[in-house]
């Protein structure tokens, strides 16, 4: 989904000021974005969901008082996201001990919105893909199986799975490269890498 | 069509990048085992690491779906229940108390029989639409009011419309506060009052609806957020009364005896074991602290005044466990109801309770330290000063005579008035609770006050110092640090 102006943007969230069921379209606008810097910044999956799930609560809670100054809805969202973050490592190391305070998020290294802003699109990109070559994308990073697992579950050999995650990667690249330069007009990754 | 080779060696990259997260796979290393232009596949890869579960984002869509419509359909105040379970109250002297619940809870009378010889047999009030019976305590038949039994393990739960507006209607009515009104993790806001007669209620207004597995989420969250140790010690309030008396072991007898107090603690000098070095009683929410006296400290009892349900039956058994008589019960027309005994110790206790509808002794908890100066206005400004104490109350005679004041500081109430007639000072003793000792200390000394030792830590887990004001009380000023098992 490309980002939308700010003028749509506005519009999206006056809509959910009013009626937070319309709160559901600015959490597909922002839902892979925010995911993004999240995981970015926690190491286990599990976290991460906690996380984003905690972000678009508390944003749903609190729509009424956002104020339109100019800047991105993104940004309100990603304040809520590190908020909740620290949060989250100060309990962590208040209930661990020192062990996990040694070893905190390096913030600087993944505050880099380009970056935020390209791993969103291919999350979204994964989507488009062709049907298998998504399942083996899924199951292969989102779920850490091993291509023999998929190929056992698909019903396919080994061999079979690879060419289907070599495309998929190959497809995602291809469209990635484009993107930038074709911000506005998103078409599905083709069938044939 | 891709070729086998190729499939097989984007695979080995994939491996080693999705293989531990410590593992360093530079990217030449990653490289090596083909060509170069797979070098821009590998930033695809890298970032796919961090892809989102399948069903993640469709979960999270119907719980925030579910929210959105929950917040539209806004929280009632008081949630509708259907019940069949009415409570029955004992409680001792039930005709004051339907009028108490009347005034304090606006509740409706439905129904009353009395016996023959005047008890309350049975009755029954409307609240807000919920029933509740009632009758006056028949020892005879084991029906005992909390007064008898030493408090009541149920409390009450009332929803009301707007929990703030009722817990003051019920302050002014001459409840006491257990635990103030706050907005509660679990989408309530409420506070809990405890009646004349020894019931507990929590009056409850509701705010918000959620799911019982986000309260267990909200709950686990505040308890990570109070885990740190609070610097008053669990138990405690800002001020406690410390008695350093003679006859120390004698007194929690007769306080057990004539009050209902609980022990909760006593240690006592090794080889004289008839000497406590420090002890803590607890009576209604208040605690009291105390110690023999000793050449160190000399003995500097305290005015203690003693909120009670029913002050001529709690003066009959101060009295009747050995307590001097100093004023008799009588009606005040301050609003209040009460006599003044002393004990053995020497400590003086006005027993009272506020007339119905009195203001001025609506906060109060069950033990409230009263100081007395010859120059009250001035023990105000040092209270203020030193502790950062708040005048939240002063009667002025024609005269200038201050006959009663009261001052808060933090949670805590101290009742203070000039000594006259024969309500001489007493220099007393206290224990105050506060946020930085060092701080504290410094300031009550610039305020006036001399030192009786600097701040230190006390094996306890306090760190605690000790001032004497310039009226001749004792402050030891403490920080809770850390709770230390006894």
């Amino acid at each position: 989904m490309p980002p939308k102006d700010a003028h749509d943007e506005r519009l999206l969230i006056a809509a959910a000021q009013k009626d937070p069921a319309r709160f559901a379209e600015l959490y597909e606008e922002h839902f892979e974005r925010v995911y993004a810097f999240v995981a970015r910044r926690l190491r286990h999956r599990d976290d991460a969901e906690d996380v984003t799930s905690q972000v678009f609560r508390d944003a749903l809670a609190n729509i009424g008082k956002f104020e339109w100054r100019g800047a991105p809805f993104a940004s309100w969202l990603y304040r809520i996201a590190s908020n909740a973050i620290a949060d989250r490592w100060q309990h962590a190391a208040k209930e661990q001990g020192a062990a996990l305070a040694d070893d905190p998020p390096d913030d600087s290294a993944h505050a880099n919105p380009e970056e935020i802003e390209r791993r969103a699109s291919l999350f979204r990109l994964v989507a488009t893909l062709p049907g298998d070559q998504r399942r083996v994308i899924e199951m292969r990073f989102a779920e850490g199986k091993s291509i023999n697992e998929i190929a056992r579950e698909l019903g396919r050999t080994d061999g079979a799975v690879k060419q289907l995650q070599f495309r998929a990667i190959q497809n995602l690249r291809a469209s990635i490269e484009k993107k930038p330069r074709e911000r506005k007009s998103e078409k599905p990754v083709s069938k044939n890498g | 069509m891709a070729n086998n080779t190729q499939s097989e060696q984007l695979d080995k990259v994939v491996s080693a990048l999705l293989g531990p997260p410590n593992a360093p796979v530079s990217r030449a290393a990653a490289a090596r085992p083909f060509d170069m232009s797979f070098a821009p596949v590998i930033e695809v890869i890298r970032d796919l690491k961090d892809l989102p579960r399948p069903d993640f984002k469709a979960r999270l869509k119907a719980d925030l779906q579910r929210r959105a419509k929950m917040a539209t359909a806004a929280a009632k105040p008081v949630p509708e229940t259907r019940t069949s379970a009415i409570p029955y109250l004992a409680v001792r002297n039930a005709a004051a108390a339907i009028d108490f619940y009347k005034r304090a809870f606006g509740a409706t009378e439905v129904m009353r029989l009395v016996q023959p010889d005047g008890r309350v047999g049975h009755a029954e009030i409307e609240i807000g639409g919920a029933k509740i019976y009632l009758a006056d305590e028949f020892p005879e038949i084991d029906f005992r009011s909390p007064e008898s039994l030493g408090g009541s393990p149920v409390r009450i739960h009332l929803n009301v419309p707007d929990v703030d507006e009722s817990a003051g209607r019920a302050l002014a009515a001459g409840a006491a506060v257990v635990r103030p009104v706050a907005d509660q993790f679990y989408g309530d806001r409420s506070g809990q009052f405890r009646d004349p007669f020894g019931y507990i209620w929590v009056l409850s207004t509701h705010k918000e609806d959620m799911s019982p597995e986000e309260m267990q989420r909200r709950a686990a969250q505040e308890s990570a957020a109070s885990s740190a140790v609070s610097f008053i010690r669990e138990g405690f309030h800002t001020v406690t009364p410390y008695l350093i008396i003679p006859h120390a072991a004698e007194w929690i007898d007769f306080v057990k005896q004539a009050f209902g107090a609980e022990e909760h603690f006593r240690a006592k000098r090794p080889g004289a074991e008839d000497i406590i070095m420090h002890a803590e009683v607890k009576i209604g929410d208040s605690m009291i602290e105390l110690a023999d006296a000793n050449p160190q400290f000399p003995a500097t009892p305290c005015t203690l005044l003693l909120r009670v349900g029913d002050p001529d039956a709690a003066y009959a058994r101060a009295v009747g466990a050995g307590a001097t008589v100093f004023d008799p019960v009588t009606d005040h027309d301050y609003g209040s109801r009460g006599g003044t005994v002393v004990d053995a110790s020497g400590n003086r206790w006005h027993i009272f309770s506020p007339t119905p509808g009195n203001q001025i002794f609506g906060a109060f908890g069950t033990i409230t330290p009263h100081l007395y100066a010859r120059q009250p206005v001035d023990l105000i400004h040092f209270l203020e000063a030193a502790f950062g104490g708040e005048e939240v109350y002063r009667a002025e005679m024609p005269g200038g005579g201050i006959p009663h004041a009261q001052v808060r500081i933090g949670d805590s109430l101290v009742a203070l008035a000039g000594g006259r007639g024969p309500y001489t000072p007493m220099p007393s003793t206290l224990h105050l609770y506060v946020r930085d000792t060092d701080a504290l200390y410094e300031r009550a000394l610039a305020a006036g006050a001399t030192s009786i030792q600097p701040p230190a830590d006390q094996p306890y887990g306090d760190r605690s110092a000790g001032v004497t004001d310039p009226f001749g009380n004792r402050w030891f000023i403490a920080t809770h640090v850390k709770d230390v098992a006894f």
